[in-house]
């Protein structure tokens, strides 16, 4: 015997109890999200195969209506237009403004950085909700923009319960989480790989297309799902009369009690986000997928 | 120094017969209300819990949420053996629908003896009425001289964009809808009540998302004309709103909130005792002063500034207690249309 495959005969038992150690630590956290995460999605799968019934709430079967009723009806599929258009175009401003954000904050060596740094995260203290009440003080009628219009051009310019206050609202929720996101992401970035690029010959453009974006795309991800599950913003900003998938589907499952058709709502929403996740990741060049 | 020793017997006998030393703290029962939170429920603490319940050494938990989810809880429990709440608040359209659920205690005299008291066209079987009021037309009397007296008024072009609803009085806008165009106002999917609100709605009208934001848009000058209840606009005006009501010719539909006991609250001894307490003059002229509600009780004369406001118009207006059992079939039906015809332009 070689004493090659005596050492790796050796290695087998240490990588096994390795193996163990690691099952017993990560057991807990796994049966947690098994508890806690999967088993009530499961739960929704089933709720939506249900038959809603004013009465009983709910009558069990397994029956497709609810996804039918979705999909075949122009208001729904109309309210799914609205909501996916809100996610591109908020995602799309949170990137425009919040990558040029990121990468300075990434490149900053000031010792104002912590400060900067502060300032991006100190948003995220005060509860969405909150800050969507200082959004309606401004956007409002006799509000900060209308009063300060009104004074000075005799015009005044209502905001509320419009998509472009709906859509500011969200940039204004999901610009940290994207500038923080990308900022990590360019951190990662040694600067030498931009030092060689334009070394060699690359115009700061084409050094930020090949470089800096591809691995900055991924963290826009979250500013699209983010935007996609929104609630309070268009809620409180759309108002009544803007229709998005979250709103609906509270409207649907509190009150109308319609249980099933909510369930379906959700489980679509969520298909929705995972199939735009998973679209978005081939933007990214196959090279820097992971 | 002496040391005290108590052996392991005595310190059991001792535990046992603490129960029935007279004045023991733990003799308190306890009462969980789901409730809505805000002025409501702290009425609720100091006029009925605090100066009722607590001298009798019940302690109350409030369990604060709003009315469909809390609803929805209540469906969910249903088959629990002990639910988790005693006492219920809820309006009347649900309250019907949780009794028809079967999930309601049978309430009467012998278990709430203040129930004698309550006026008879609000009386049910398994529902305790705890507050009303009609449903009017706000204005805003520096603006509008001649106020609306029906619906139909609402549809008149000089108020295009002036005229302000609550989307979640969907129900009971429908119902107003269906009282001036066919009369009866349950018939809330008759072609005539969806026409009447869709002309409404072509006249520029305007959605809230909550009833505090009409207030707030009589006051910005953003809508000059709604519909609301008495009690909202008594409160508005206390806090210096600019706005007025008019009783609707057609009539009045009357907005009722109120409490049940749940078959398998853990409770109910206490929970019947909420409930008479509840009742009581001194709770109800409260509710009335504070929130502009009118009491559900003939035995609570309103006396005072609060009387003078809530004093209704001579002759008295039509009032229509809501046919819950049609309103609660229809219901699915009208959020449907509302959502898609009315909410979706």
């Amino acid at each position: 015997m070689t004493s090659v495959a005596i050492a790796q005969r050796a290695k087998v038992p240490a990588e096994r109890s390795q193996a163990g150690a690691a099952a017993t630590f990560l057991a807990p956290a796994t049966l947690a999200v098994l508890l806690m995460l999967v088993a009530p999605l499961l739960l929704l799968v089933r709720f939506s195969v249900n038959r809603f019934d004013a009465t009983d709430m709910m009558i069990e079967m397994v029956t497709p209506e609810n996804y039918l009723r979705f999909f075949s009806d122009p208001f729904y599929l109309s309210v799914l237009r609205t909501t996916l258009f809100v996610a591109v175009s908020s995602t799309a401003l949170c990137l425009l403004l919040g990558l040029p954000m990121a990468y300075t904050l990434a490149r900053m060596q000031s010792r104002w950085k912590s400060a900067c740094m502060l300032a991006i995260v100190l948003p995220l203290f005060v509860g969405s909700t909150v800050r969507m009440v200082g959004w309606m003080i401004l956007f409002a009628r006799g509000g900060m923009i209308d009063s300060t219009l009104r004074m000075m051009t005799g015009h005044g310019f209502e905001l509320m319960y419009t998509t472009t206050a709906v859509v500011a609202g969200v940039v204004s929720i999901n610009l940290p989480f994207v500038v923080l996101t990308i900022q990590s992401s360019i951190e990662t970035i040694d600067t030498r790989i931009e030092e060689a690029a334009q070394s060699l010959g690359a115009p700061p453009s084409r050094c930020f297309w090949r470089v800096v974006w591809p691995l900055a795309l991924p963290g826009t991800a979250i500013a699209g799902i983010l935007a996609m599950n929104a609630y309070a913003t268009p809620y409180l900003l759309g108002g009544p009369r803007f229709q998005m998938m979250a709103p609906l589907l509270y409207w649907e499952f509190a009150t109308n009690n319609n249980w099933p058709f909510a369930s379906a709502l959700a489980l679509i929403l969520m298909g929705t986000t995972l199939l735009l996740t998973a679209c978005s990741n081939f933007l990214i060049p196959k090279r820097y997928r992971a | 120094m002496s040391e005290l020793r108590i052996s392991r017997r005595a310190a059991l006998a001792g535990a046992v017969a603490l129960p029935f030393i007279p004045g023991a703290a733990f003799a308190e029962e306890q009462v969980v209300i789901a409730t809505w939170g805000g002025d409501y429920a702290n009425l609720l603490r100091d006029n009925v819990e605090e100066p009722q319940l607590k001298p009798k050494g019940i302690t109350v938990v409030q369990d604060v949420g709003d009315e469909d989810p809390r609803f929805a809880k209540m469906m969910a429990q249903r088959h629990l053996p002990r639910g988790p709440d005693d006492v219920v608040c809820l309006q009347g359209v649900l309250g019907f629908k949780a009794s028809e659920a079967g999930l309601l205690e049978t309430l009467d005299v012998t278990k709430v003896p203040n129930l004698v008291h309550v006026h008879p066209n609000l009386r049910s079987g398994n529902y305790v009425p705890h507050i009303y009021s009609l449903q009017v037309f706000i204005y805003n009397p520096d603006k509008i001289k001649e106020p609306p007296k029906t619906f139909t008024d609402l549809l008149d072009p000089k108020y295009k964009g002036k005229v302000g609803l609550g989307d979640g009085n969907y129900l009971y806008v429908m119902m107003a809808a269906a009282l001036a165009a066919t009369g009866d106002a349950s018939k809330m999917t008759d072609p005539a009540t969806r026409a009447m609100m869709t002309k409404l709605n072509e006249n520029g009208l305007r959605l809230y998302p909550s009833t505090d934001s009409i207030g707030a848009g009589i006051k910005s000058g953003e809508i000059d004309v709604g519909i609301m209840w008495l009690a909202r606009v008594i409160m508005w005006q206390n806090a210096g709103i600019p706005v007025a009501a008019s009783f609707p010719t057609e009539g009045s539909v009357l907005y009722v909130s109120g409490m049940v006991v749940p078959k398998n609250a853990p409770n109910k001894k206490g929970a019947f005792d909420y409930l008479n307490a509840m009742l009581d003059p001194s709770s109800q002229a409260r509710f009335a002063e504070h929130m502009g509600y009118l009491p559900t009780v003939d035995n609570c004369p309103l006396t005072g500034k609060i009387g003078e406001q809530l004093a209704l118009p001579k002759p008295a207006p039509k009032m229509f207690v809501p046919a819950y059992d049609v309103v609660s079939k229809t219901q699915a039906d009208t959020a449907d249309w509302w959502k898609k015809n009315i909410q979706h332009t």
